[in-house]
């Protein structure tokens, strides 16, 4: 009996209950486009771990899939610091990191530091041909255990890009691609660009970061964020 | 009555003749059993159940058939030849089984049924006498063999051999060093009287007790009574003696060689090509999996040589992180191999060998309600992966990373080559848990660059301004590169984040080590 007489509330208990239920399912959706600016909307991204990038990213944080461009002036702006939160992610549910050709030795101490378990890390050494690099990439896109793979190479013809992009994209795996010089009519379905903050010349943690183009985003964003804050304190 | 005992008869006789047929004849005789069913064959069954064991197996033989049965005795009595190598003894057990595992490859030349005993092998020889043309002709033959063996093991060339119909009369007469051959059963008695007790390797206290009562050979034995004897020295001495007499079943475990496949194909005319090999190459494939899967085998290490005309033949050597016997694998594998491969001549012919066989290990399938892999297909899919990039990239390309417990930065990260185990986990563990406190860089630079002071400024390529600091790093004084830094943090006027140092003794030069990314 008590059910019946609790009848109005219950229904809008459900009603509340579905909507939720659908806001879910188009937030979560990284396919549909909903006709607005995407920017900070839904919630399909993998959070950067930055709380005022993840605000002008679609689906609130970095794509589940598919190429990423990281621009840099030079190496050593700090791009590797803005990835650190997702690797340790990666690594904590068991997938592996390839890097492939990294223009330095990968120094272990520091990714220890940050806490990224250096067990499940591959490196393929930067005087592999451009050939083998791109095909170990494609192959790690390809098998499920590689969470995310990390490349730097500065040149990269369209048709290329467009083949890592559907390797990465069908491989349900990230692909990070760094490089020195930005390229306007670049295939890569996301573009980061990351330079020395205006705003705070000189302060060494902080950096900007432009989110030059996403899926959904109406023009770029950027923002000002700290970025080795976690390693200097 | 009598017609039923003549029938088990007949069938036996049928049955030692023509050993192929032996089932059929066992067959037959319950047939007639079942049709007679008066009296109980129980004598023609049992031996005829026995003997078929011997011909058909070739693992477990039940040796000696003789157990008192005049019938079996007639047919086939086997004969054992014991090759004694006392020089072994100076050996470890692990060499000792090693060589005689050597010895007894060898020794499968003549026999089938090669069994191990202690600093000894027993083969069977009864049916290859009329094979290689009397006891002579075959002992000459396993000498050489055996002589050759040895001396390759740098061990004497010289060693006992005795043949009886008993295993351990055998055993005790080549112990003795006899060379004896004996023949019949009946004579077995008398040949091992005459050997002294110190053959039947007893321990001291029976020795003593043996000699106490006056007994210094084995005849004097042969004249106590079996209780007594019993009583006294125990069930496993009278049956180590009636076993050498023929009065008790011997069971012996076999030799098994070891398996080994190797496949190769002459190519009907050269080919420049790779890729057209791939074809042959599957083929092989094919039959190794074959071979495999019919022995329940998995493969771990395999070598592809590829012959050309007058040059050394290429090796592809591949090894496998798991042990598999999939073709599909194999094939890809090979692939990947052939890509980077470059050949000096044309290819001939090409051949495939086996160095490492490994049992073969199968997981369920988890039930994929999910859709989801489960753990050991990922696994198994992650090696396959690593497999392929080391085939195509070679070991040195592929790097893991680790830490070391090192105060000097140049150190305490090494990158080893990748060869999939990470057996070292826990040792790497330790050395990340005693990594810096300070902060460290993620690209440190082989080689530090040397940074330009102008005006009192730094410049790399642009003017560096310091942001914290000094860490002092002194040590390793006691080694050949000692260590005396003061390290800094440093941003560059581009926004490059630096790890600067100055050296703290001779030019006290600034150098940059590495990028803070």
């Amino acid at each position: 009996m008590n059910s019946y007489t609790s009848t109005p509330n219950s229904l809008q208990a459900k009603t509340s209950d579905a909507s939720s239920h659908i806001d879910q399912l188009l937030n979560g959706n990284p396919n549909l486009w909903r006709g607005c600016d995407m920017a900070g909307q839904g919630s399909h991204g993998h959070s950067t771990g930055f709380s005022q990038l993840d605000s002008i990213l679609p689906g609130k944080g970095w794509p589940q899939k598919g190429l990423m461009e990281v621009i840099t002036p030079q190496w050593g702006m700090g791009e590797l610091q803005l990835l650190l939160p997702l690797m340790r992610s990666v690594i904590e549910s068991g997938q592996w990191i390839l890097w492939v050709s990294p223009p330095h030795s990968v120094y272990a101490p520091a990714l220890v530091q940050a806490g990224i378990d250096t067990d499940q890390i591959l490196v393929v050494k930067m005087d592999a041909s451009c050939k083998d690099a791109l095909w170990s990439m494609e192959k790690a896109f390809q098998t499920e255990n590689c969470g995310l793979v990390l490349a730097w190479q500065n040149w990269l013809p369209g048709t290329v890009l467009r083949r890592l992009q559907l390797a990465a994209d069908t491989g349900n795996t990230l692909g990070v691609i760094f490089k020195q010089n930005e390229c306007k009519h670049s295939p890569s379905p996301t573009r980061i660009q990351i330079k020395e903050s205006s705003l705070q010349k000189d302060h060494f943690s902080a950096a900007e970061v432009t989110v030059l183009k996403a899926r959904g985003n109406f023009r770029p964003l950027s923002t000002d964020i700290d970025l080795y804050s976690h390693q200097l304190a | 009555m009598e017609e039923t005992k003549n029938n088990g008869q007949l069938s036996l006789i049928v049955l030692n003749e023509d050993s192929s047929e032996a089932t059929n004849t066992i067959k037959t005789a319950k047939a007639r059993e079942v049709g007679s069913s008066l009296d109980n064959p129980s004598l023609g069954r049992s031996t005829a159940a026995l003997s078929c064991v011997d011909t058909r197996s070739n693992q477990v033989t039940a040796s000696s058939k003789a157990n008192g049965n005049p019938s079996a005795n007639k047919s086939r009595p086997s004969l054992w030849y014991a090759l004694y190598f006392p020089q072994l003894n100076n050996l470890d057990d692990l060499q000792q089984s090693g060589a005689l595992t050597k010895l007894a490859s060898k020794a499968q030349n003549v026999s089938s049924t090669v069994s191990f005993h202690k600093l000894a092998l027993v083969c069977e020889i009864r049916s290859s006498i009329n094979y290689f043309g009397g006891i002579n002709s075959l002992h000459d033959k396993l000498k050489d063999d055996l002589s050759t063996a040895l001396i390759a093991m740098d061990q004497p060339e010289h060693f006992f051999y005795a043949a009886s119909p008993t295993v351990s009369g055998s055993l005790l007469l080549a112990r003795a060093g006899q060379n004896t051959l004996v023949y019949q059963k009946s004579n077995l008695r008398s040949a091992l009287g005459t050997l002294s007790t110190g053959v039947l390797n007893l321990s001291k206290e029976q020795n003593r007790r043996l000699y106490n009562m006056g007994i210094r050979n084995l005849k004097d034995i042969w004249r106590l009574p079996t209780d007594g004897i019993r009583k006294r020295f125990g069930s496993e001495f009278v049956n180590q003696l009636n076993k050498a007499l023929g009065k008790a079943q011997e069971p012996t475990l076999n030799y098994l060689p070891s398996p080994t496949f190797s496949s190769s194909y002459d190519l009907p005319y050269e080919l420049e090509n790779l890729d057209r090999l791939l074809p042959i190459v599957d083929e092989i494939i094919g039959q190794l999996c074959d071979f495999l899967t019919r022995r329940d085998l998995s493969t771990s290490h395999l070598v592809f040589s590829l012959f050309h005309e007058k040059r050394s033949p290429t090796c592809v050597e591949i090894s496998l992180r798991q042990t598999s016997r999939s073709s599909t694998h194999f094939l890809l594998l090979i692939e990947t191999y052939f890509h980077n491969l470059v050949i000096p001549a044309a290819v001939i012919s090409i051949s495939l060998d086996v160095k490492q066989f490994d049992a073969f290990i199968s997981h369920t399938d988890a039930l994929q309600l999910d859709g989801k892999p489960d753990a050991a297909s990922r696994e198994s899919n992650l090696n396959q992966f690593m497999e392929q990039l080391k085939a195509r990239l070679g070991d040195n390309y592929l790097k893991n990373i680790s830490c070391v417990a090192q105060h000097r930065p140049e150190y305490a990260s090494t990158s080893p080559e990748f060869n999939g185990q990470s057996n070292t986990r826990s040792s790497r563990n330790n050395a990340q848990n005693k990594t810096a406190i300070r902060p460290r860089p993620i690209w440190l630079l082989e080689e530090p660059e040397q940074l330009v002071e102008k005006n009192g400024r730094l410049y790399h390529r642009k003017a560096i301004s310091i942001i914290s600091g000094p860490e002092r790093i002194e040590t390793a004084w006691w080694e050949d590169h000692d260590v005396r830094r003061d390290y800094y943090i440093a941003q560059e006027g581009n926004g490059s984040r630096l790890w600067i140092y100055r050296e703290r003794s001779g030019e006290r030069r600034w150098l940059l080590h590495g990028y803070f990314s």
